[in-house]
């Protein structure tokens, strides 16, 4: 590879032997001379071609995001000695370095290996690939380098961090005929007490209320709420348009782990979750039960990128099609188009209960600009504008206007059990 | 130990004691200049180059750094050939140093932060004999640009090589132009794919 240096030399040698010749001078032509004969002494010994092969560890392959990972590559030289060598381990860029340095500049001899140990951290959720180890043999006086290209690749999931809403009450309105922990309004096995009725042959006997039946002298059975599941379908809009600051603090990055959030307490709560994102492409996870169904969700969630200009209405169809219709649809979306009231409206009148939860870009945007007196105006009618369609949409579902800088369990708990019950 | 601690600070002290000294001969041959109008341009191309050390020393602004060492050779180089005349020994030196101040500047960038990291002895005499090397071919280099005009200076004078004629004028300029070219594109063309 031609160096800026070399490139320089042979450019001062032209010069000098072109001026020479124009002024008729041998001295100056004899001037050309030095230059040439440094690059004739680099191009007799130019930096060897690296030959090295390359091991990564990481010390994990899933991490949270924020959370440190230790990686440690160790590059070994199975060619000829390197005077000077050059590694570099590339990171993505959303990849910020804690400790240690996945750079070094190191004379290598045949056999001899080199360790980098650092610790990254990503700010961000995503599938990242660490790699490949670029290689840069160096001509200690600058004339020439020969590059190489090491192809090892290690993947790792950064997973977004999860809302803690252990105490919010968030659960269906409407149930399904599985067992749950969803009251149903209707006479089942549960723990509420539902009301009295005159025993029936095959009812149990510790259900028998002893107190009603030594009053009226005829036996009695308690009977009981029965307790239920119900089906919620998070819809995360991640529609470029709903893109609003930085690539850490944006509604979509809140709005994906305020969705994990509310799928891990609602499956904890064993009932069934399923998901749809709206990105470049319309992504969904069919609603089921349990564990699994979390990283289900979690891995699609991981995925999620600002992208896609689909109007909000397309959800309506994907709904209709391939989800139940007596569920509950969380949507988490920052509402940045008037075109979301509509889709709700929709959305209610096919009959499926409707709750939001929307990420306020003003409050993200707020923080992040100058806060000089012409931006707190603008923010004012900004503000007034968003209340305006938050107190539309209030008249057809449940909003919760939520600023990200709280956590979502405090916003949920203002508003006591959300969605309200009918 | 000792050594280890000297060798980065001598390497950086180098190029910039040998900077000076250049500025320093270039200033005086151009003080030389009898005509004001010479005189003020060359000196305006020299303060350009001072200027642009210090800038680039201020600001670590790699762009402007190479101006510097052009422009100081532009100089003299100016100085020499369009008034004073070219004496042929103390430009060829002049030039030599020039690029042997580059050179010694590029090590000490590459060098330096290997011997302020912590090192274990076989690392500490690998990166010893790899400085070795790249200064023992920088003094070949350096004495091999000042030798090899002269000889063929005297050569040349001596009539072994009729210099004066036009045919030689001009085979010797197309010989030094193919390899300049050749050296300028040597790399890029080996590194093409079959």
């Amino acid at each position: 590879m031609r160096t800026p240096l070399s490139s320089g030399l042979a450019a001062a040698s032209l010069v000098l032997l072109v001026a020479g010749l124009a002024l008729r001078s041998w001295q100056v032509v004899l001037l050309a001379l030095p230059p040439i004969i440094v690059l004739s002494l680099g191009s007799l010994f130019p930096p060897a071609k690296p030959r090295l092969s390359a091991v990564r560890t990481l010390s994990r392959e899933r991490a949270e995001a924020g959370r440190d990972v230790e990686v440690k590559l160790v590059v070994r030289n199975d060619g000829p000695t390197l005077d000077l060598i050059e590694i570099v381990d590339v990171l993505p860029r959303q990849f910020a370095i804690i400790r240690g340095s996945n750079h070094a500049v190191v004379s290598l001899e045949r056999g001899d290996a080199i360790p980098l140990s650092y610790t990254v951290r990503s700010p961000v959720k995503g599938d990242f690939r660490i790699g490949p180890v670029r290689v840069r043999s160096l001509d200690p006086l600058a004339l020439g380098a020969e590059d190489a290209v090491l192809p090892i690749d290690a993947r790792l999931v950064v997973a977004p961090t999860m809302e803690d809403l252990r105490r919010t009450k968030l659960q269906p309105r409407r149930t399904r005929p599985w067992f749950g922990q969803v009251p149903s309004r209707q006479i089942g096995a549960g723990t509420e007490f539902w009301g009295v009725r005159e025993y029936a042959a095959g009812d149990e006997v510790r259900r028998i209320n002893w107190k009603a039946s030594a009053r009226l002298d005829r036996l009695f059975t308690n009977e009981y709420e029965g307790e239920r599941s119900g089906d919620v379908v998070i819809v995360v809009d991640a529609r470029r348009e709903s893109f609003v600051g930085t690539e850490t603090d944006n509604p979509i990055e809140h709005g994906v782990r305020a969705a994990l959030g509310i799928a891990e307490h609602v499956l904890a709560s064993k009932n069934r979750v399923g998901l749809i994102v709206q990105r470049e492409v319309i992504d969904w996870v069919p609603p089921a039960f349990g564990r699994k169904q979390l990283y289900r969700i979690l891995d699609h969630l991981t995925q999620v990128r600002p992208g896609g200009e689909w109007p909000f209405a397309y959800i309506a169809w994907v709904l209709s099609r391939f989800f139940p219709r007596d569920c509950l649809i969380v949507v988490v979306s920052p509402l940045e188009d008037r075109t979301a009231l509509n889709a709700v409206i929709d959305l209610e009148a096919r009959g499926y209960d409707v709750a939001i939860v929307s990420p306020s870009p003003l409050a993200i945007e707020w923080r992040l600009g100058q806060q000089r007196p012409e931006d707190k105006t603008a923010y004012q009618i900004l503000r007034i504008e968003r209340d305006n369609l938050i107190s539309q949409l209030r008249r057809v579902a449940q909003v919760v206007d939520w600023d990200p800088a709280t956590p979502l369990a405090l916003a949920l708990r203002r508003i006591g059990t959300w969605p309200r019950p009918a | 130990m000792a050594s280890t601690r000297l060798i980065p600070v001598a390497l950086q002290t180098a190029p910039v004691v040998m900077l000076a000294l250049l500025v320093g001969w270039a200033m005086l041959d151009v003080s030389a200049i009898g005509d004001g109008r010479w005189s003020a341009a060359l000196f305006t191309v020299l303060l350009t180059g001072v200027a642009a050390v210090i800038l680039s020393a201020v600001l670590h602004g790699r762009r402007i750094r190479a101006i510097g060492p052009i422009a100081v050779g532009a100089a003299y180089v100016g100085a020499h050939a369009f008034v004073l005349g070219v004496q042929l020994m103390p430009a060829l030196v002049f030039l030599s140093v020039l690029i042997s101040q580059v050179e010694l500047r590029i090590l000490a960038e590459r060098f330096s932060p290997l011997y302020k990291a912590a090192l274990r002895p076989d690392e500490r005499t690998r990166i010893h004999g790899a400085l070795g090397r790249a200064i023992l071919r920088l003094m070949v280099a350096a004495v091999l640009s000042v030798v090899v005009p002269v000889l063929a200076a005297d050569l040349a004078v001596a009539g072994i090589v009729p210099a004066t004629t036009i045919p030689t004028a001009i085979a010797l300029a197309g010989a030094l132009v193919a390899v300049v070219a050749l050296l300028a594109l040597l790399p890029s063309l080996s590194r093409r794919p079959a």
